[in-house]
């Protein structure tokens, strides 16, 4: 029997989908290793009350480590809850979500600390026919490659990227076995060397709806030229009640907030439509926007990489188009 | 303070992907006319390391893992402002993963001695595993801060800026300390001045081999199994117009019979 154990950390108003998302790629793990079972280690606090969502998307049995200082969880207590519950809890597979506090932090320390490989950002995997080793599959190269790869090391550890498992439906009559969990470990006793010291809310970071809430996005690159020109794309979302996105050049010179950059680095989106303008469709911008379901690309230069991976195109710049689509569509949308 | 920053070198990943070509059996992209270039995210931790330096009156060292060839990278960071390079080459070096890259780092970084800052780009720009640093953190015991855009020098300690959501955090800790770097609009990498160039041309840099850092083959904990560019069938269709009036409502007409608006 295989032991898959999820690691989800959560705030108390909200359980975040990428758990969901790594729930579903351990079940389907287990399904292809044949009898796994999943465990959720669930970290924060006054979190108890998400564990029955767990359960309801694929969790046969739900860990709860709740404590005040994992109100805003810090990298070095995760760190070290995470190492408690593994050396209790004997797992074959640990699956983390491939985010900051995770994906860029506590399981590559984790895998470092069990001496254990570690594959990041997985977007799939692949079984043996003996159900003994995993290929863990994963984009490279700025998502133009795939590579597959296996670990050697006592534990198979792996980050799931955003949005490559969609969450299993909810199955409200599901039982798992809840409770809190079974190891001990002295939260108060942890002296972080790293202290947060003061947290800042930039205004302009308060940009409009965010990326993950819409269903359309808008998305400006280094051919929109300068920072007023985004005003005119956000009218345009205003419009369509779409987010602003911006592709890396505009993120770095600050013609949109990092919170709203697409990209590998930033946002992995994947709205039902994502309107890229003036974006010439670079590797790193479209493993971010790439699982869009339609992409509809604007751009002067019709050799653009972005019209090999859009699925509706307009060649034309986008000062011809763009303010004659904005009253376009406030006829349609009144 | 001395600060040090670990560099790769990569070939450029700006190749439109058209040119992009891989060897399935070497399992690694094939070069071409490609550029080599400093991985990006490591040329943003140079830059944080030269605005450090700048704020200190301190020192930078570039190391990097390579053939002869990352010298043409090495050069270029000390033409940025970076004082010292130094690359660190074995035969039993060529097939490390990330946990033997660390290893031969935290070695190199032992033999520089005194230091107070390592900085790593967050992840490189081929393979993106983004291991290193965090790995480097563990090895040589440092306090680990991850993404961090820039660092401010504060009482002996050091700040660190680490973007949000919804703004930033300001972290704190005390030196030596690691940090891996993410871009934001502080640190967009300088060019090189032409007296820098001047100046780095005439650099000698040292070369450490393994037994000068008492680093072997080490075990590897990740393979590479198979390496493959997945097939995309897009064809893209392409709205008419004769002006940018016409294919705005023509766009429009578009998205509505899909039921997309």
């Amino acid at each position: 029997m295989t032991h898959i154990l999820t690691i989800c950390t959560a705030s108390a108003e909200k359980l975040p989908s990428s758990a969901l998302e790594v729930l579903s790629a351990a079940h389907h793990l287990g399904e292809q290793v044949g009898s796994g079972k999943v465990h959720t280690l669930l970290i924060g606090h006054g979190v108890e009350h998400h564990a029955q969502t767990l359960v309801a998307h694929g969790a046969d049995e739900v860990s709860t480590f709740a404590h005040p200082r994992l109100e805003q969880p810090e990298e070095e207590i995760v760190l070290q809850v995470v190492a408690a519950a593994v050396e209790a809890l004997s797992p074959d597979v640990i699956l983390f979500p491939h985010d900051n506090l995770s994906g860029g932090h506590v399981a590559p320390r984790l895998a470092h600390r069990l001496h254990t490989g570690i594959v990041t950002e997985c977007t799939g995997f692949e079984v043996a026919d003996d159900g003994a080793s995993i290929r863990w599959l994963r984009p490279v190269y700025g998502g133009k490659a795939m590579a597959y790869m296996t670990i050697a090391g006592p534990i198979q550890l792996a980050t799931i990227r955003s949005l490559a498992f969609d969450p299993l439906p909810a199955d409200e009559g599901r039982q798992g076995d809840v409770h809190p969990a079974a190891f001990s470990l002295d939260v108060d006793a942890i002296t972080p060397r790293i202290v947060r010291v003061d947290q800042i809310v930039t205004a302009e970071e308060l940009e409009g709806l965010s990326l993950d809430q819409a269903d359309i996005i808008v998305s400006g690159g280094r051919g929109m030229e300068d920072k007023e020109n985004f005003t005119v794309l956000r009218e345009l979302a205003n419009v369509l009640g779409a987010a602003v996105g911006g592709s890396r050049p505009a993120a770095d010179l600050g013609w949109v907030p990092h919170s709203h950059l697409v990209g590998q680095t930033g946002k992995i989106v994947a709205p039902n439509l994502y309107i890229a303008v003036a974006i010439s469709g670079a590797p790193q911008h479209m493993s971010g926007a790439g699982s869009s379901k339609t992409i509809v690309a604007i751009n002067k230069d019709e050799d653009a990489p972005i019209f090999k991976v859009a699925h509706i195109g307009v060649v034309d710049e986008w000062q011809n188009v763009i303010p004659a689509l904005i009253e376009e569509c406030k006829q349609v949308v009144g | 303070m001395h600060i040090i920053v670990c560099m790769k070198q990569v070939i450029d990943p700006e190749v439109p992907p058209h040119l992009f070509q891989i060897d399935p059996v070497a399992k690694k992209q094939i070069r071409g006319r490609q550029p080599l270039v400093i991985s990006d995210y490591d040329e943003v931790a140079i830059e944080v390391a030269i605005q450090l330096k700048e704020k200190t009156d301190g020192k930078v060292t570039v190391v990097t893992i390579g053939e002869k060839e990352t010298e043409e990278s090495l050069h270029q960071a000390l033409a940025m402002g970076a004082d010292e390079a130094i690359r660190l080459t074995d035969p039993a070096f060529e097939q490390t993963d990330a946990l033997g890259k660390a290893r031969i780092l935290a070695a190199a970084i032992r033999r520089i001695g005194a230091y107070d800052a390592v900085l790593c780009g967050r992840q490189a720009g081929d393979v993106e595993l983004g291991l290193v640093g965090p790995f480097l953190a563990e090895e040589l015991d440092l306090p680990c801060a991850t993404l961090i855009a820039n660092v401010e020098p504060a009482n002996g300690k050091v700040r660190l800026k680490r973007p949000t959501e919804t703004g930033y955090d300001i972290l704190e800790t005390s030196v030596p300390f690691l940090a891996t770097l993410t871009n934001d609009e502080s640190n967009v990498p300088r060019y090189a001045s032409v007296r820098g160039i001047m100046k780095a041309r005439k650099a000698q840099i040292p070369v450490w081999s393994g037994e000068d850092l008492g680093v072997g083959v080490q075990d590897t904990l990740l393979q590479l199994e198979e390496l493959f560019v997945p097939k995309r069938e897009m064809v893209c269709e392409f709205i008419p117009g004769e002006s940018g009036e016409e294919k705005a409502h023509n766009l429009l007409l578009r998205l509505q019979e899909a039921k997309l608006i």
